[in-house]
């Protein structure tokens, strides 16, 4: 079998604090976000949902897949 | 019989080695193959000449060319008997008449169709699948599977909500009656999309659904055993695994077949395109079908200032410009000091590719001297950068100065070849009538069967009819086609091994709206038939039959 880098379907209200919390339990939060963000650059490089929006300020879609663990190479 | 071709090498579909003889077709079918010793009312001598199944195109946009020209020029030509429009989430049915705009302000961005062209091509006169089916039925020459586009089904639901939020219980249940309707009318699976820009540059409607969802409408394609089509983030290969395992997994869960498209082959990445392959084969070792689609033709982009080119998406500034634009205020943002310093500011860590840019058509006679050189070749006589002399050339063309950046990737033929040859391998992701200003979605089986078959030998000729008749058709569900066997319908194109191949780019005015597209014209295919009618002669043009079907649709 080939190594799969781990992720996730987020849930329709996921946010990256809500998931570090979940998948990243044992790091501090503010790590795991950060942590998250560096590992999903083409989520954290999108641009948030606009303001007025039921997603504002959340750029995670509800169809994206969330890597929760470093790029293969890196580990 | 109505037809009978004689004397020909039959490639018959099915991997089985060619052989002499004779096709005798009566009422669209095929009656006999092999010695038929009937007449025909129409006799076609095709001694030295290749007969096969007609080619399947599994990933085309023809969607809204099909309410303008039936025959979807020019794919017959290259071959191809039947298509399949509505990939990637996108169908022009159902579509409620208030979401029309927005409809089209997609396929504008992401298929770059030329709003003029939906002005002047399209009577909307629909707003069911089943009206659409009825509509395109009315002059259709090839033949049509039809997908069902997620975005689509979420809008009719949903309406603006549907590029906001996921859906709730009861709208996710009133996406899968409707997509049932469809699938009665004649849809032959369903698209989605992961990676898609709206015309506001915001997700598209299918990327606001969550699995949970998705997984709800696989289960009414398992009602009907339809297709599941995804363009995924083809760019990385962590995520385009993670899609495999997602389609993996709906595969199993509901017994459905899917497929990804498309998968680039590019150099530099030649490791990770084999992990996407072996986590395919295991993934179907596992009991998933999961179908990556590979194009056969290597990758180049043609553009002018005046429409907004895939090539400067990662440019906001110049995106915005072009895509928000008219070509007066594109002027007038290059013309301007300021704005333009900002721009090419912007764009000069992409030297190395302007450089490599290459000029293609101009409309002043002073400029003609340049075409056919690169950008750097053209700065250095300018004396200034091949950004700047790009900008320069716009600007005295008026915009209709037209480059191409070729041979972008997907060009390694070894490479490429193994993997259009390998068993869990679809040849598809043509892209067919979409990116009309940026290449030539033509002509990709012409290039498989010249370049990869007779030229380089990286697949027998056999193998290459096989994978784009009978496995296409096999894998889409498309039934009593892809092979030349008594009792299919008579599908079949005859051509010249010998000289077939994909004809030169060029630049047409055939668009509705004086509009403007990249075409090729097919070399060495001779004649096609569709339906047991004679669809397309080389030397005669279409004729008027127009026998195309709806596939799945109840026949009219």
């Amino acid at each position: 079998m080939i190594k799969v880098r781990k992720s996730i379907h987020p849930s329709a209200t996921d946010t990256w604090e809500s998931i570090a919390a979940r998948a990243l339990a044992a790091t501090p939060l503010d790590e795991g976000v950060a942590s998250l963000q560096s590992w999903n650059l083409h989520v954290f490089s999108r641009a948030p949902a606009v303001p007025g929006s039921p997603r504002a300020g959340n750029p995670i879609l509800p169809s994206d897949l969330i890597f929760v663990e470093p790029p293969l190479l890196a580990q | 019989m109505d037809i009978v071709i004689r004397n020909g090498s039959i490639v018959d579909g099915s991997g089985r080695p060619a052989y002499i003889g004779d096709i005798g077709i009566s009422a669209g079918r095929i009656h006999q193959v092999g010695h038929v010793s009937a007449q025909g009312a129409t006799e076609i001598d095709a001694t030295g000449k290749t007969v096969s199944p007609g080619f399947i195109d599994p990933h085309t946009h023809f969607d809204a060319q099909l309410l303008w020209d039936g025959a979807a020029k020019p794919a017959i030509e290259h071959g191809v008997t039947t298509i399949v429009p509505g990939n990637c989430s996108l169908s022009l049915a159902p579509l409620k008449a208030a979401d029309r705009m927005k409809l089209v302000g997609m396929f504008n961005q992401i298929e770059e169709m030329p709003l003029v062209a939906f002005e002047q091509g399209v009577t909307w006169n629909w707003e069911t699948f089943d009206e659409f089916v009825s509509r395109i039925q009315q002059d259709l020459t090839i033949n049509v599977a039809p997908l069902v586009g997620h975005s689509v089904l979420r809008l009719w639901v949903m309406g603006q909500a549907a590029t906001e939020r996921t859906a709730t219980a009861t709208e996710t249940a009133e996406m899968q009656s409707l997509l049932r309707q469809c699938l009665d009318a004649g849809a032959i699976g369903l698209s989605t999309s992961f990676v898609d820009m709206d015309e506001k540059l915001q997700p598209v409607p299918s990327r606001y659904a969550d699995h949970a969802e998705l997984d709800a409408l696989c289960a009414v394609l398992a009602e009907y055993n339809r297709i599941l089509q995804v363009v995924h983030e083809f760019y990385d290969i962590d995520l385009t695994i993670g899609r495999i395992d997602q389609l993996a997994e709906l595969s199993l869960t509901h017994k459905i077949t899917t497929t990804l498209s498309p998968l680039f082959i590019n150099r530099g990445d030649f490791e990770g395109v084999d992990r996407v392959i072996a986590r395919i084969v295991e993934q179907n070792a596992a009991g998933a079908r999961v179908w990556p689609q590979v194009q056969t033709r290597p990758i180049d982009i043609s553009f002018s200032f005046a429409v907004p080119s895939l090539l400067f998406i990662r440019l906001r500034g110049w995106y915005r410009v072009m895509r928000f634009g008219t070509p007066a205020t594109i002027m007038a943002a290059f013309q301007d000091e300021a704005q333009r310093q900002q721009l090419v500011q912007e764009a000069t860590s992409m030297m190395p590719l302007w450089s490599t840019l290459i000029l293609r058509q101009v409309q002043t006679e002073a400029n003609q001297q340049y075409v056919g050189k690169t950008l750097a070749e053209i700065a250095e006589l300018r004396g200034t950068d091949a950004l700047n002399a790009m900008i320069d050339l716009s600007l005295e063309e008026s915009l209709d100065a037209h480059f191409i950046s070729a041979d972008m990737g997907h060009n390694d033929d070894d490479k490429v070849g193994s993997m259009l040859r390998h068993p869990h391998v679809m040849i598809g992701a043509s892209d067919g009538g979409a990116h009309i200003l940026s290449f030539s979605t033509y002509g990709d089986t012409g290039y498989l069967l010249g370049h990869f078959v007779r030229d380089k030998q990286l697949l027998s000729m056999e193998e290459a009819i096989k994978k784009i008749t009978s496995d296409t058709a096999d894998i889409w569900a498309i039934p009593d086609r892809g092979l030349l066997k008594s009792g299919y319908i008579a599908d079949i194109t005859i051509f010249d091994a010998n000289t077939i191949d994909r004809g030169p780019e060029y630049y047409v005015q055939d668009v509705p709206g004086d509009g403007h597209r990249y075409v090729r014209d097919a070399i060495g295919v001779e004649t096609v038939i569709i339906g047991g009618a004679v669809a397309y002669d080389h030397l005669l043009g279409y004729s008027d039959e127009h026998r195309g079907q709806v596939i799945g649709a109840p026949q009219r």
